[in-house]
Parts: structure tokens; sequence; C-alpha cells
């Protein structure tokens, strides 16, 4: 019964990292650099809240427009880079401290309401009725959904394929451009949702700042899985299952700093594996990740 | 009847610094072989890239069966039914190959299977004379099986037109010869072919006309039946001299052994072994040719040799000292000049300057760079072998892939002064540079005792070059040959026993 109280309580966290650590991933397999997740995330549960005040807890409005507003900011990012020689890096924590900013804009308002209405959000996850298994019945669909097309398809070749040599890609006849948007717009949504999990299945309360950090625990999900979806189910949960276990490790005497770093030292630990390991070859780094792609400059 | 395919009228392309195509104008008929020769940097790849849109042209225009056509991508060029295959395969390594093939088919959807075109892929590579699972990834292949596969996949595009540009180089002698039957059948289906190649009797050979550039401009266009080889030397060169090769080698071979070689294992990137218990010596002033095909475990041999590649088991010394293991900067400070097999990603950095490319070399890097000595020598360098560029100054990413090639070998040459390590030193150069450079390292071995290992694909290079010749197959050395004893046949059938 302990497992089952554990897989329980642990889902909502784990399919709200899952989601948007397999968005991050197919943003990165096509060779954007993305590190405007957190701020995204962050603009995201905030947009998920404010709707949900609005519409009287709507199951699927909220869920729709942070999905549209997470593509909106992940569509600049994406055309920017591919379309200018500009930094990923510098563009994408600029869209962070924007998405941090507008957050507040956004979600300010809607909490003033919910303290005058008392309007309730989110929809929570009992453990006594079955539903969170549910929860993992759509992170491990989506896990083979996504690990198919990437694999098997003609749209996993060209993500891949702009992902590791944009200018070669182009010379077979990839439009790059076309295909990091389309990896942008289903990447995002992605990161959208998983947004939309973690406000209305996980919090289901805001206030300023809800969210921050989340996206970069997504983003270690996603290096420390290699970003491959099959392996995300498993780093998802072991770090969904490390935060919300959190205070449970504080009591094994551990420091709190350590227990908030142990995300990242177990996504550094996870690479170290792999690179030392044969693993390397089927999970290392798209290899133009994050480099300014330009088609008109002269190649040899 | 003589119908036209490709036209291409007045077609100019400049890019910083330089007129690469000047007023460009030539046609392709259909059903023919046309062969585009001419001297590094004439503008040969720089026209076939405007046919398949990666450059646009500056002005002119390009016709195609009568119709005025503007090619602004690769894609373009391939609904009209261009393919280019050039000499550095344009593969993506990571792929597997339906992956890479599936990418340019675009008849199929976004979410086509790539097992939809596995078994069309199969039979395509079976009548290539490829017996490859098309879902194996690239890297594992060698040089001349990607260049298969780029073949493979401009007939599964249904490609009209091929551009081959140095496709054929590096491909070893059977493979071409299979590759021209092919070709002459294709042309015989209507469709036509244009290639670039620098050695003028395989354009004899195979073409039906050649169209000779020379710095940017047509010299001419003759039918093969009418060309002889010095006509179009002399178009390709003016009245360049081509200097007779006339150095005595023998003399120069001294006593003392200046690279030492003993029982060397070293693995490959796969974690397999390339190099298999390789002992060779190499004397001082001796040239020693290493022939086989590519992939023997050339480059592994090598990559030991410059402390680039961890030696699994054995012994490597140069001039004494065991360098076994050392690393790369100690090996080159005992005077090792290295030309290693892919110059643009080991050799140059391409998006620095001349003159920077050159202060890389050990010789300048002490704590403050001198670079009034790099300019002087920069400058003299280009003078010397001819490297065509704006100025020392300039990006050399904006030089053509010959003169950077010259760039590169001028620089080891004059840095060598023990031992060169060259892999294929004269590649993608015309025949009077890489006559220059065979001449270069002659000269410097016969003067100043200069040793050098080397690696070709290119049998004439091996047996015009070699003092004595090796030859190299799955790792193995199998068989060490005075240069006068060795003959071509016995030399082929080791090299692909």
């Amino acid at each position: 019964m302990y497992i089952v109280q554990v897989l329980s309580t642990t889902a909502p966290l784990m399919l709200a990292y899952y989601l948007a650590s397999l968005g991050h991933s197919i943003v990165e397999k096509s060779g954007v650099l993305n590190l405007a997740i957190d701020g995204v995330f962050v603009l995201s549960v905030a947009v998920a809240f404010a709707q949900a005040i609005y519409t009287w807890n709507n199951p699927l409005i909220p869920v729709v427009i942070s999905v549209a507003s997470s593509i909106a900011v992940g569509l600049i990012l994406v055309y920017t880079t591919s379309k200018l020689p500009v930094s990923h890096g510098a563009i994408g924590l600029s869209l962070m401290f924007l998405c941090y900013g507008l957050s507040g804009v956004i979600g300010v308002p809607a909490r003033t309401q919910q303290g005058l209405t008392g309007q309730e959000v989110g929809y929570p996850i009992s453990p006594v009725s079955s539903v969170w298994v549910l929860l993992y019945i759509v992170v491990v669909g989506l896990g083979f959904l996504l690990h198919y097309i990437l694999e098997r398809t003609k749209l996993g070749a060209m993500i891949k394929a702009s992902g590791e040599d944009p200018l070669v890609a182009e010379a077979l006849g990839v439009d790059v451009l076309k295909t990091r948007i389309l990896a942008g717009v289903l990447g995002f949504a992605l990161i959208g949702l998983g947004a939309s999990a973690f406000e209305l299945l996980y919090t289901r309360i805001w206030r300023e700042g809800t969210g921050i950090g989340h996206g970069w625990i997504a983003f270690a999900v996603s290096l420390s899985s290699g970003r491959h979806p099959l392996l995300g189910i498993i780093t998802a949960f072991l770090f969904a299952l490390l935060y919300e276990y959190r205070f449970s490790i504080l009591a094994v005497g551990l420091p709190r700093e350590m227990a908030d770093a142990l995300p990242y030292i177990t996504a550094i630990t996870a690479m170290v594996i792999y690179m030392a390991t044969p693993l390397k070859t089927k999970l290392k780094t798209p290899k133009s990740l994050g480099k300014p792609f330009f088609k008109e400059e002269r190649t040899i | 009847m003589l119908v036209e395919h490709i036209v291409v009228k007045e077609v100019t392309k400049r890019f910083p610094g330089t007129l690469a195509l000047d007023k460009v104008s030539f046609t392709v008929y259909r059903g023919e072989i046309h062969a585009l020769l001419g001297e590094n940097g004439a503008g040969k790849s720089t026209l076939v890239k405007i046919l398949y849109g990666i450059y646009t042209p500056d002005e002119g225009e390009v016709y195609i069966n009568g119709k005025k056509l503007v090619i602004t991508s690769p894609r373009d060029a391939v609904a009209h039914g261009i393919v280019l295959v050039s000499q550095t395969p344009t593969l993506i390594n990571d792929l597997t190959i339906v992956e890479n093939i599936i990418l340019s088919l675009r008849h199929y959807n976004l979410f086509t299977r790539t097992r939809r075109v596995y078994s069309e892929v199969y039979s395509v590579l079976e009548s290539l004379g490829l017996g490859i699972d098309p879902n194996t990834e690239v890297y594992k292949l060698t040089y001349t099986q990607k260049q298969m596969i780029e073949i493979a996949r401009a007939l599964l595009l249904k490609a009209k037109v091929l551009l081959l540009d140095e496709a054929t180089s590096y491909l070893p002698l059977t493979e071409k010869k299979k590759l021209f039957d092919f070709l002459k059948k294709y042309v015989k289906k209507g469709n036509s072919v244009i290639l670039i190649t620098h050695k003028l009797p395989e354009a004899l050979e195979i073409s039906d006309r050649i169209t000779v550039l020379r710095k940017g401009k047509v010299v001419g266009t003759v039918e093969k039946k009418k060309a002889d080889i010095t006509v179009i030397r002399r178009m390709m060169f003016g009245d360049t001299e081509f200097a007779p090769e006339a150095i005595k080698q023998r003399e120069s071979i001294g006593n003392g052994v200046t690279l030492f070689i003993e029982n060397l294992w070293v693995k490959g990137e796969l974690g397999e072994y390339m190099v298999r218990n390789v002992t060779l010596s190499v004397r001082k002033g001796e040239i020693l040719g290493i022939a086989g095909i590519t992939g023997s475990g050339q480059i592994e041999l090598f990559e030991a040799i410059m402390g680039l590649r961890k030696v699994e088991r054995g012994i490597i010394k140069i001039d004494g000292v065991d360098t076994t293991n050392k690393d790369t900067g100690f090996i080159r400070s005992l005077g090792v000049g290295y030309i290693p097999d892919n110059p643009l990603e080991h050799g140059l950095s391409i998006d620095h300057t001349l003159a920077e490319n050159i202060a890389l070399c050990p010789k300048y890097s002490s704590f403050i760079i001198d670079w009034h000595a790099i300019r002087q020598d920069a400058d003299r360098l280009v003078r010397e072998y001819g490297i065509v560029t704006p100025s020392i100054n300039t990006p050399i990413k904006l030089l053509s892939g010959g003169n950077l090639m010259k760039m590169l070998i001028s620089r080891e040459l004059e840095y060598a002064t023990k031992l060169l390590v060259a892999y294929n030193p004269t590649r993608g150069l015309d025949e009077y540079t890489a006559n220059k450079v065979r001449r270069n390292i002659k000269e410097k071995k016969a003067k100043e005792g200069l040793s050098v290992i080397f690696a070709s694909e290119d049998l004439d290079e091996i047996f015009e070059l070699s003092d004595t010749i090796a030859v190299m197959n799955s790792g193995r050395i199998v068989g060490v040959f005075d240069k006068y004893r060795a003959t071509r046949d016995r030399v082929e059938e080791l090299m692909v026993m």
C-alpha cells in the first residue's frame, strides 16, 4: 500500500515535469537551446491560474490559453534564433525574464479577484480514486508516441537533422526553419500543458513567483534523460519523487540546501554516467544545439 | 539531335574580395556527360552550387529545358531534377541511411514511417553493388560507401541532372569503374551529368564534352574527339610550364631512423582495433607511402603518431624519442608537420584569417606573438604556393577548397623539419598545384633530409612520390615494397585482398 501512496502522491508533479521536459527535449533536438523554459513555465502557470479564475474553473479554457501563450513565446525564441545570427542563450534568458514579469502582470489581478470571490482552481488528485493511474498512462503513452515520432518517422528524422547539422539538413532538402517551428509548436505546447498540470493538478494555488525553478527542474529532467522520451519517464518520476519527499529527506538530517540541490546533483550524475559509458552515442547532445545557423554564408 | 538541357547565360557571382564567376555561359545537352575543368579557384564548384541553389547568381540566367528558372534552394533544385553529389559527403552522421534519404524525398509526408522507404533504398543500394543494411548509422560507413549512398539518393530523387563535384576523386579504382559504367547507362536514358574532376585522363575517358574555366571565366568548350590532354592543359593553366619531376630521390635516404613504430595497436571510433600489430620504420630522407582503400586504418595510424589517438599497445619513436601516448604539442615540437584527413576540421580554423592560421603553428606561439614575422611568412607562402586570396587578412572560409588545402600544406611543409605525416596531401588540388606540392615535398626531403609518411587513395600518387610503398589492409601492413620492385597489380591485389 505504501507504494500506491508514493505513486499516487507523485503522479501530478511527475506529469507536470514529464510533459515540460518532453517538450523541452523536442525543442532542443531540433537545435534550439531553450534557456527560456523556466520563464515560459512560470508564465503558463500564471495564465492557467488566471483563466481558471475568470472562467470559474472551466476544465478546458485555462489549459488551451496557457498552451497558446507558451507556444507564442516559444515561437519568438525559435524564429529569432533560426532566422537571425543571434545568440540562443541571450534570447532565451531575455525571454525568461520577460515571462517572469508578465506572469506577475497576468496573475496578480486574478489573485485579487480570487481574494474577493474565493473561487478555487484546479482538480485535486485523490489517492483513493484511481484517477492517478490515468496520469501514468498518459505519461507512458506520450513517451512511446514521441519516441515513435522521433525514431520512426520522417518528421523525427527532420527534427534530429536540424539539430545535428542544419546546413547539411538544408542541403538534403529539409526546411530547417519550418522544422524548428514545427518542433517549437509541439515542444512548447507540451511545456504549456506541463505548466497547466502543475497549476491545476498540483499546486492549485497561485502567488507571485509560483513555478519559479520548476522549469529548470524540467530542464534537468530532460538533460538527465539524454532527451530520450522513454528514459525521461524514469527521470521525471525520480525528480518528482525527490521534490515531493524533500521534507522526508530533511528529516533524515540532510541540510535544506543539499536537499534543494538534489535534483541537479542527480542530473549531473546521470550525465556523467551517460558520457562515460557506451550510452553516449545514443544520448549525446545534438551537435548544433545553440549554434547560430545562417544559410547565406559561404560554405566550402 | 542535340536538345539543350541546361543553359547558363552570363552568370556572375561575387564573394567579398573575389569575383568567383565572371559572365559564365555554357550549355549541357540532354544525354551527355559534360566535364567541367579548371585549376583551383577557377569557379567550378561555385557554378554547380548555383545550379543546385546553394548560391544565387548576382547576374545572369539559368534555363532548364528551355525554361528560365531561379533556383533559390537545394529543395528547388531537386524539384527540377537537379542533384549535387560533392567531394565531401553531405550526410548527417548520426542518422541512419534511411533517415538521411527520407529527408530528401518530398512525396512522403511528415508522419511517413521510415520503414516504408527501407525496401526502396535497399534495392537501389543493391543495384549499385552495395550490400549494406539501410538502417545502419552513417558514421559507421567508409568514405566510399558514403559517396555511393549519395549517388543512391540522387537516383531515388529521380535526378535528371547529376552534378558530381569531385565526387569520384577518392573512389577506389574498382568502384570508379562501376560508377562510370553506371553513368554511361544513366545518360543513355536522356539524363545529363556535369562532372568536375582534377584528373584530366578521367575527364577524357568518360565525358562527351569538356568546358574549361579559368579565373571565373569560360576559356572554351571542346568535344572529346577533338580534345587531347595538352590542349586542355593549355586551356586550364595557360602557358604555365609543367616542370618535369626530375629530382634524384634515392641518394637522399640516410641511415638514421626518423620514425619507428613497433607492434602498434590502436582502436577506432567504435572501439574496435583499426590498427593491428603494425611495425614500420621511416629512415631519414625517406618517403613512405601507405596504399590502402579508405578505412583500412591509415587515419587511426596517423592520429596515433600525432598523439591524437590512444595507443593501446606498441611503441612509437620519433628521432629516437619515445612519443607513445605523448601529447600532440610535444610531438609537433619535435619538428613534425601534419596534414590531417579532414583539413577543415582538424587542420585549419576557417573563421580565422590566413595570417592567424599561420600563427597557429607552434613555432610562432611563444608568449608574445610576432605578428611581423607571421605576416612576412604569410605573404611569402601566398606567393610561393600561388594561394588565391584577396589578402592575408581574409577569413579563410572565403577561400576555395583547393586554396585552403594549399594554405595548410604550405604551412605544414614549412614547419616540418624532421617528419611530415600527411593524409591525401594533394586532395582537391588541380594537376599543376598537386605536381608542385609533390615537388616541394621531394625537394625538402632531398635538401633537408625530411622524412615523410603519407597515405593516399590515389595509387598514381603513391607510386610517384614514395621511395617505399607499404600496403595497409584491415589495419595490418600486408606488404612493404621498394618503389622500383612494386608493381601496380600486386599492390592493388593486396589492397583489396
